[in-house]
């Protein structure tokens, strides 16, 4: 039985709890059991909340007993990335060795919502240290150890989300949050064979959250499916008065059926160049089979510097929200080497030059709307590659910036959602990914095609053997 | 004795700022990385400046000035 509930979508773990086949308290404590026992095989955890989630999990079982039925989410594991701010005295480490014991006195508001809807935090989940804000190259940049994939642990998670990756790759909860300020939840989604949605600029409340970016952050979902996302972008989503820019919208999530609807979808131009061969085959067999329900055209951006402009706003908000690590040198006691000194080279950004990229980033917001707003989504493989290795450098080992990284800064510079689910594997048996990404605040949009994807393929019912056993 | 014709670069310019600031806290090895991180910053910084805008392009970024409840003491 045990088995049984690891890899279990959400809708089917929640029937079970509703028809109380299966209680909040047995399931809090296979995931609390498989995250302090195979937690350190990946280096995904960085602290087991068992306390706290024995606590939620009997108040689950008594609201549920009671017919205080919450949701979908109602005595759901899940784990949180450690820089949403936990009380209690749980730890928010940010994943930096010099901030390791760090505690809040509040929960940030994703926690505060998950715990509104029902669900057991299980643990915080290991990161990338300051998630990747000091300029990191290689996996071993944080204190927790190299996040190691469960498809192999020689290779990398991907990151900065990676414990949420792993943890939700290897069973070891049905549910992460990660964040994304640059490829932060779809790059551990494509690595770890899982699904991760990007949500929409301003659509999750950062509060609470770890600033690495104020105009690039954003929280969401990594999950055995894109339904899974879905489910949990409805309960942390929404307007919130401690975050400026979240977005004054709740979101309602559509899971209706997709059978008879037909979508639109974009392909970049040349999108796949340069990918690694089972990557370029994996997404030419993706849209093969997405057009069965999608008509599928080439398109292209209108010629813009967005790489450029977003790595200039990320390279100057990363060095003021971290001002106090650089100017104080804190930065020398953080793990990646690259990271003691990685920073610096961002003060030298000048202030007219930010600017012109803030100019930029209106324009081509706009025009990249215009584009967009013929499509349901765009699609391209969510990384050129399959996991790198653990002791590889992977921004040398990775391929020249291209269309990989121009859908990065698109996505991510105008804010737009995407969502990563597995598109196959490698020979090695590496997953590799794609996104579908979409118009501002079209979550729904997107996520109804991955479901549809999801619908005619199983990539995502394969779990990593290693995970498996015992 | 310096060459007083030589061209020193915007890059030049900005990586003595910041060895300046932060040089006594840096190997020669990592000054070399930071040197190349703040060519790198220049690169991108080249590349904005070729795009031309008119006055009137504001930056995206929303400002609102802020009034708190009134106090009716």
């Amino acid at each position: 039985m045990n088995n049984d509930l690891v890899f279990t979508p959400i809708r089917q773990l929640a029937e079970l709890l509703k028809s109380r086949q299966v209680s909040p308290m047995q399931l809090s404590e296979i995931f609390l059991d498989r995250l302090e026992q195979r937690g350190p095989n990946y280096n995904a955890l960085t602290t087991l909340t068992r306390e706290r989630a024995s606590r939620q999990a009997e108040q689950a079982e008594r609201e549920i007993s009671a017919g205080d039925y919450k949701g979908p989410l109602h005595g759901i594991p899940w784990g949180a990335k450690d820089l949403l701010a936990t009380s209690d005295g749980i730890p928010t480490s940010w994943g930096a060795a010099p901030l390791k014991d760090q505690t809040f006195d509040f929960d940030a508001t994703v926690v505060r919502r998950l715990e509104e809807a029902g669900a057991v935090l299980a643990g915080k989940l290991a990161m990338i240290e300051l998630a990747g804000g000091m300029g990191y190259r290689q996996p071993t940049a944080t204190f927790t150890g190299p996040p190691r994939n469960p498809w192999n642990r020689e290779t990398w998670t991907g990151g900065s989300s990676a414990g949420s990756g792993a943890a939700v790759a290897a069973g070891l909860v049905p549910f992460a949050i990660g964040s994304e300020t640059w490829g932060s939840i779809l790059s551990p989604a494509n690595n770890c064979g899982i699904a991760g949605l990007r949500p929409t600029y301003g659509r999750v409340s950062r509060y609470g959250a770890m600033a690495l970016c104020w105009t690039l952050d954003k929280l969401g979902p990594l999950g055995l499916t894109a339904d899974d996302c879905g489910l949990v972008l409805e309960a942390i989503a929404g307007p919130d008065p401690h975050d400026p820019t979240a977005a004054d919208m709740t979101f309602a999530y559509d899971d209706s059926p997709t059978e008879g609807r037909r979508f639109k979808i974009g392909v970049l131009k040349d999108v796949a160049d340069g990918a690694e061969e089972p990557v370029r085959e994996n997404f030419e067999k993706a849209l093969a089979a997405i057009s069965e329900v999608a008509d599928v055209e080439e398109m292209e951006f209108p010629d813009y510097p967005y790489v450029a402009a977003i790595r200039t706003i990320l390279n100057v908000e990363s060095a003021a929200a971290f001002e106090d690590f650089i100017e104080e040198g804190t930065a020398a006691e953080l793990t990646a080497p690259e990271d003691h000194y990685g920073p610096y080279a961002r003060t030298s950004v000048l202030a007219t030059d930010y600017v012109k990229a803030l100019r930029i980033r209106g324009v081509m917001s706009r025009e990249v709307d215009g584009v967009m707003s013929k499509y349901d989504a765009i699609a391209a493989p969510t990384s050129p590659r399959v996991a790198s290795p653990i002791d590889e450098e992977f921004r040398k080992a990775s391929p020249s910036p291209g269309p990989g990284d121009l859908m990065g800064g698109i996505g991510n510079g105008c804010g737009l959602p995407s969502i990563s689910v597995p598109s196959g594997f490698s020979d090695a048996g590496l997953p590799t990914g794609i996104q579908f990404m979409g118009r501002p605040y079209q979550e729904n949009t997107i996520l109804a095609i991955a479901r549809a994807y999801q619908a005619m393929t199983a990539w995502h019912t394969r779990h990593p053997e290693d995970a498996l056993e015992g | 004795m310096p060459d007083e014709n030589k061209k020193v670069s915007r890059s030049d310019m900005l990586f003595e700022i910041v060895k300046a600031k932060y040089g006594d806290r840096l190997t020669d090895e990592q000054l070399e990385e930071v040197r190349s991180g703040v060519d790198g910053v220049e690169g991108l910084a080249a590349e904005l400046r070729k795009v031309r805008l008119t006055n009137a392009v504001e930056p995206f970024a929303n400002f609102q000035p802020y009034r708190g409840a009134d106090n009716d003491e």
